[in-house]
């Protein structure tokens, strides 16, 4: 999994039918200091992340497709969850 | 999934049985600079090696579409198939705005 920071979204109209209503999310990877590394991902986001927000994203296949609710859906990038704090006590 | 510009079309003659009369689009893949020019991306190709994606959408050449990698690339496929790229959107529209702390 990894910690990324929602940057943007893309839309997108004509797409595999089991992404029909989902947000496609675009997530950075970033390192522990918050420099972004790496290429952006985009996710699909069952959370409603806002923009900028720091978040989890899993390349699990078979959770993602248990969450579209589609056995043939080529869903991988998945946003788990969203961060509210690095350490105890540090507010992200 | 990954964003990519549709830079070229592949046409095999010769494959396995189960990708016959397959559709392949070469892709550039997007990096973090692409994102800022949206459905735009600077000339010339990325960074990235660009790759081979198989596509049931109809992505055309100069086109921006996200493709996902890896062993959920044969999820939308009955039987074994041998590939680990499928195009997943044609994108519309990109809204991006990087993070300046």
């Amino acid at each position: 999994m990894l910690l990324a920071r929602v940057e943007g979204n893309v839309v997108a109209t004509r797409k595999h039918p089991s992404f029909e209503g989902w947000r496609f999310v675009i997530c950075q990877p970033i390192n522990n200091t918050g420099q972004p590394e790496g290429a952006p991902q985009v996710a699909i986001d069952p959370h409603g992340a806002g923009m900028h927000q720091r978040v989890i994203i899993s390349s699990d296949g078979l959770a993602a497709r248990k969450a579209v609710g589609d056995k043939k859906s080529p869903a991988r990038w998945m946003i788990v969850g969203i961060v509210d704090e690095k350490e105890p006590g540090v507010p992200v | 999934m990954r964003m990519g510009l549709v830079i070229g079309r592949v046409t095999l003659s010769q494959t396995v049985p189960s990708l016959i009369g397959a559709r392949w689009l070469l892709v550039s893949p997007f990096t973090r600079e692409h994102f800022q020019h949206g459905c735009e991306p600077p000339a010339g190709l990325s960074k990235d090696p660009s790759l081979v994606v198989y596509d049931n959408l109809g992505g055309g050449v100069g086109q921006t579409i996200g493709y996902v990698e890896g062993a959920e690339a044969t999820a939308p496929f009955d039987g074994p198939t041998p590939i680990d790229a499928i195009n997943a959107a044609l994108v519309d529209e990109i809204f991006y705005s990087p993070f300046e702390p």
